[in-house]
């Protein structure tokens, strides 16, 4: 079918115009009769709804209660004439955006540049063509049209930011409550148990952690204690780690294991948390200390931070390769042992801090980590732990961690 | 994180470049899925490029090679560098996944 018009320009322009554009209500302000009636009668026939004004005192009144989509309005007026009227328009927050087309008999530029910089979208000659009208008309209300669309939008998108921003900070409130939860079932530092201090520093990557830690005592002699890392971070890898915290209290493993023993704990952890769906674990290791001989007995499931710093000798990692949990159910983990002596300190740390990465993305690594521990053998426990977060820090050249960063660091007192 | 795939033999090799970590892990998931669902017999995935595969990785790679073992399909890795070579040896992955030191050896312990 072939849609091509074989009517006139001018008679196919006036005809199409209402169908290309819905009908709009214009006010015309005019003080002249003659001309105004003309026009008026020029706009109905292309459609529209037409309202008349004679003054632009009268216009105003008009304008507020009728909210038209176009003002056509007169330069030259009594009381209020076609420029200050505009200005006041633009001024009038429910009416600013109502396009406006200023009639003038002269088309001066400087008159031009006048109208236009008191608040005038365009210009309509008095002595304009039918054709040019209803194209100024049209084009009028198409922009009209476009603006009020934006300020829609715009206005939507103000409200829904500001909704997404409440939402924003009731989930970070809900994360602060969680994240002083999990930090007060952390072991508190100090003494857990006699000839034994306690300290730790941990920067979680985001409000929650998913690195945790604890240190309790099983009975008069013996003290517990374990270091895990859920793979990943974030709010889901905090919840599957405080439900291993959970499982790791001292009286729910002596009810389903009987014993605190390394090797029987990440077994039964290991029949317990198998990989998850999204191919998240844990790395865990436990320790158990016998507080009479200073006997330490731990084992591994894939987790590599456990260091004994002694002074006089050689520090030593408490590790060995081993299957993180969940990853092979058929794992077996042993125990190893080791007689502490005073002065000896045991560090516990996440792969955070030895992971964190250079620039370069060189891991700050565990040797590194070693040789801060070394350096700061004297000082006070929390001063050596400090350096080595203070070095790491420096290392990756930014004070916020990728991933959860905990040391803790328990010493054996002379 | 920049993978390519090409065809080996009977394998499908999967060329990782730059680092594995939770970030970016989806685009090597998505990338293992769309090999899979085509009942690849053999994926190879060469970490030759990876300088640092983080925990999440590593899971990532566990899990899919235990996927492949449950389609009777074989899941290989081949030549880690040192350092990823040594996270994977402290979590004992080779006793889980085997890992090849060329493309080779992954084709022809495969084929026999």
């Amino acid at each position: 079918m072939n849609f091509e018009s074989t009517q006139s320009p001018v008679q196919s322009f006036d005809s199409l115009a209402p169908s290309c554009l819905m009908a709009a209500t214009i006010l015309l302000v005019e003080d002249e009769p003659v001309t105004r009636t003309s026009m008026a009668a020029r706009l109905t026939r292309l459609g529209h709804r037409v309202l008349e004004a004679g003054n632009g005192r009268e216009a105003l009144e008009v304008a507020k209660r009728e909210r038209p989509d176009l003002i056509i309005v007169d330069w030259m007026m009594p009381e209020m004439d076609g420029p200050t009227f505009c200005e006041t328009v633009r001024r009038d927050p429910t009416m600013k955006s109502i396009h406006i087309l200023l009639m003038t008999s002269h088309d001066q530029p400087a008159q031009i540049a006048e109208g236009l910089a008191r608040g005038a979208d365009d210009f309509l000659s008095k002595a304009a063509s039918k054709q040019e009208i209803s194209a100024r008309v049209l084009a009028g209300l198409r922009t009209g049209r476009l603006v009020r669309e934006l300020e829609t939008t715009s206005s939507q998108l103000e409200s829904s930011m500001l909704l997404l921003q409440i939402k924003q900070m009731e989930m970070e409130a809900d994360l602060q409550s969680a994240a002083a939860f999990v930090h007060s079932l952390l072991p508190p530092p100090g003494s857990p148990a006699p000839g034994l201090s306690l300290a730790w520093e941990y920067q979680p990557a985001l409000t929650l952690g998913g690195d945790l830690f604890g240190v309790a005592s099983i009975d008069a002699d013996h003290l517990g204690l374990y270091i895990l890392d859920a793979s990943g971070h974030g709010v889901a890898a905090a919840i599957r780690s405080a439900s291993l915290m959970t499982f790791l209290r001292v009286e729910n493993i002596l009810h389903l294991v009987g014993t605190y023993d390394p090797e029987k704990v990440l077994l039964e952890a290991n029949r317990r948390f198998p990989l998850s769906e999204e191919g998240e674990y844990f790395t865990l290791w436990v320790g158990q200390l016998h507080l009479p001989t200073r006997s330490l007995s731990y084992a591994s499931a894939g987790h590599h931070g456990a260091l004994i710093s002694r002074t006089g000798r050689p520090s030593r990692w408490l590790t060995r390769p081993s299957s993180p949990l969940g990853f092979d159910q058929a794992a077996v983990f042993a125990n190893d042992r080791i007689a502490l002596q005073p002065t000896d300190r045991l560090f516990l740390l996440s792969d955070g801090i030895y992971e964190a990465a250079s620039p370069t993305g060189e891991p700050w690594g565990r040797w590194r980590f070693q040789q801060a521990v070394e350096a700061q053998q004297h000082s006070p426990l929390i001063t050596t732990i400090s350096h080595c977060f203070m070095e790491a820090r420096r290392w990756q050249g930014q004070s916020n961690f990728s991933d959860d960063a905990a040391v803790v660091g328990l010493e054996l007192s002379v | 994180m920049e993978i390519t795939q090409r065809a080996s033999k009977d394998a499908t090799v999967l060329d990782v470049k730059g680092d594995l970590t939770y970030s970016n892990r989806a685009a090597l998931k998505t990338a293992v899925d769309q090999v899979k669902s085509r009942n690849c017999q053999h994926l190879i995935v060469n970490l030759e490029q990876v300088r640092f595969v983080d925990s999440s990785g590593l899971g990532l790679l566990v899990l899919m090679s235990q996927s492949f073992k449950l389609q009777h399909a074989q899941f290989s890795l081949l030549k880690p560098q040192s350092y990823v070579r040594e996270i994977m040896s402290l979590a004992n992955i080779q006793k889980m996944i085997p890992i090849y030191e060329t493309e080779g050896d992954a084709l022809t312990a495969r084929a026999a």
